[in-house]
């Protein structure tokens, strides 16, 4: 299968600290990869190393075959690696299809040459809005205040805004944090369809574990910083590191 | 009030100073012209999120600029204008990648001592610039061979460029654009994680406050035919702070208001000559606590979000 994302020997040290340590993994293209790991774990380090706002202390980062190891958020974005956030990050003052609109708006005119190359050809992407909203599930909310939307359907915006930028390949950082368990089945269904009906390959870190059984294809173990045990939902439930690394913590392996 | 009246009533205010027809009324009407494009200038980089102090120091380049093109080369102001405005546009968009990665009250501080080393450059080089006893013999605009050397003549030419940067800025805020800007503003890491060049959008907003501020400093030099350091002293930039706080942030008319009181102020308290800073201090506190949205918000209704 395609390596879309590899990932080589990252590691990141804070002063002393090693919050990731010489961990390497692949993810193809079409996969869905989960990333789990006791709090503490360096997951979010992890994540945040890949989606450029740290940069890695030593090993590489390949996308597509591109070296993006230390670039910037922004231009990794523009690579075709998108981002949600864990906590809700929308405009809040401005309706959803704003909101969906300027994600289009940011991620085509990155800068202001691609702006004004980009007004010769208007309304490039007006069509994707309403499919967009659709695909989440947002059009009966479009002309809400995104402020105003509900905790859960925030996070779907967010997820919406990400796809306004056609990524080949999405980050998702705790897509399940802050929901209820029918918001995250109903997350758990559209990372789904996602890649079913959409083929974006999908990277994400969560702490939910039904969740994360549920969607992924492999799963990445990590605890104090290290990769511990890596494979199918399966196979990573019976690893012995992996239930000793979560002895004690009240997780449940559904 | 509608769109229409404002402009009307905008109108109406730029032609008092000739139905009053007083060389005193206009040079205060041409003084606020003159501050207009730079007001604009830093009203853009305020709605980026970024306190510049620099803006004087793009003035003085655009008005020494301008005015030593004209003096030892000859050049036409009407080219010497536009060219000095350049110069400031061009120094701004090569110190602009250092600056801007610098954020909040150092980002102040940055530009404060850019600001004041570009002033202490003008006192010092004598030899170019005339240091603290000024430069003098700046020729006076000439258009189609015809001299301009009174005072509504400036005026005019005022008008046209506070008119013109004016258009600009309201074409940035109502276009994409603008939606670029205010995203950046209010959620950075979101508009990165979707692509956006930060650094390039701020620096596009740092040449083009600089370009403002060059054509307000080239016209100055035009229109007072002499020019010293310290008309681009630190004072200027709290003054430009000041007028987008009083006139509002949140449009391209707040700095326009802003400028129309606040130029004028300390002439028409020129008679409390010992209360005028007193007075100036308590209506910019009035105006803040009560008015924060400046006074532009007052005359606008808030347009809808979409």
């Amino acid at each position: 299968m395609e390596t879309l994302l590899d990932v080589k020997n990252l590691t990141r040290r804070f002063g002393g600290l090693t919050a990731v340590s010489d961990v390497s993994f692949s993810v193809a293209k079409g996969e869905i990869f989960g990333i789990i790991g006791p709090n503490g774990a360096g997951k979010t380090t992890l994540f945040n190393v890949i989606a450029g706002h740290f940069k890695p202390s030593s090993g590489s980062v390949h996308l597509a075959g591109q070296d993006i190891s230390g670039h910037a958020s922004d231009a990794i974005a523009r690579r075709g690696m998108a981002r949600t956030f864990q906590s809700v990050h929308v405009f809040s003052e401005h309706s959803t299809q704003e909101n969906l609109r300027r994600a289009h708006v940011i991620g085509r005119s990155h800068n202001p040459l691609a702006y004004f190359a980009r007004l010769a050809r208007p309304c490039f992407g007006c069509t994707q809005l309403p499919l967009v909203a659709q695909f989440v599930g947002l059009t009966d909310h479009l002309q809400s205040p995104a402020g105003s939307l509900a905790y859960g359907l925030q996070k779907v915006l967010g997820i919406g805004m990400a796809m306004m930028v056609s990524p080949q390949l999405l980050l998702m950082d705790e897509p399940a944090a802050g929901l209820n368990p029918s918001e995250k089945k109903a997350a758990g269904v559209l990372i789904r369809r996602l890649r079913d009906e959409l083929g974006i390959t999908i990277l994400l870190v969560e702490h939910d574990m039904p969740l994360v059984m549920g969607v992924c294809d492999r799963i990445l173990v990590i605890n104090r910083g290290k990769p511990i045990a890596l494979g199918t939902p399966g196979e990573v439930k019976s690893d012995k590191s992996v239930i000793e690394a979560y002895l004690g913590e009240d997780y449940e392996f559904a | 009030m509608k769109p229409l009246h404002i402009f009307l009533a905008i109108v109406l205010l730029a032609l008092v100073p000739w139905l009053l027809d007083s060389q005193y009324v206009f040079h205060i009407a041409t003084m606020i012209a003159i501050m207009v494009p730079m007001a604009l200038g830093m009203n853009l980089m305020l709605r980026i999120g970024q306190l510049t102090m620099a803006m004087p120091a793009f003035m003085g380049i655009g008005a020494y600029g301008s005015a030593l093109l004209a003096i030892r080369l000859e050049v036409p102001p009407l080219l010497a204008l536009p060219a000095g405005a350049l110069m400031a546009g061009v120094l701004a968009a090569a110190v602009g990648p250092v600056f801007l990665r610098i954020k909040g009250v150092y980002f102040v501080l940055l530009t404060y001592a850019f600001g004041q080393i570009i002033n202490l450059v003008f006192q010092e080089w004598t030899g170019l610039f005339g240091g603290n006893n000024g430069l003098y013999g700046i020729p006076k605009f000439s258009l189609f061979g015809l001299r301009l050397t009174a005072t509504p003549q400036y005026y005019l030419m005022g008008l046209l460029l506070a008119a013109l940067v004016y258009l600009a800025v309201r074409a940035i805020e109502r276009s994409d654009i603008g939606a670029i800007f205010q995203s950046l503003n209010e959620n950075e890491m979101l508009s990165r994680a979707i692509g956006s060049n930060a650094m390039a959008w701020r620096i596009a907003a740092f040449t083009f406050s600089a370009l403002a501020a060059g054509l307000s400093g080239g016209l100055y030099a035009f229109y007072i035919g002499f020019l010293s350091p310290d008309a681009f002293g630190f004072r200027l930039s709290v003054d430009l702070i000041v007028i987008n706080a009083v006139g509002g942030v949140h449009s391209a008319l707040g700095p326009v208001l802003g400028a129309i009181l606040m130029v004028p102020l300390p002439e028409m308290l020129r008679d409390a000559r010992q209360y005028q800073l007193l007075i100036y201090g308590l209506s910019l506190m009035v105006f803040l606590i009560f008015i924060r949205k400046g006074l532009a918000s007052l005359i606008q209704r808030p347009r809808s979000a979409a």
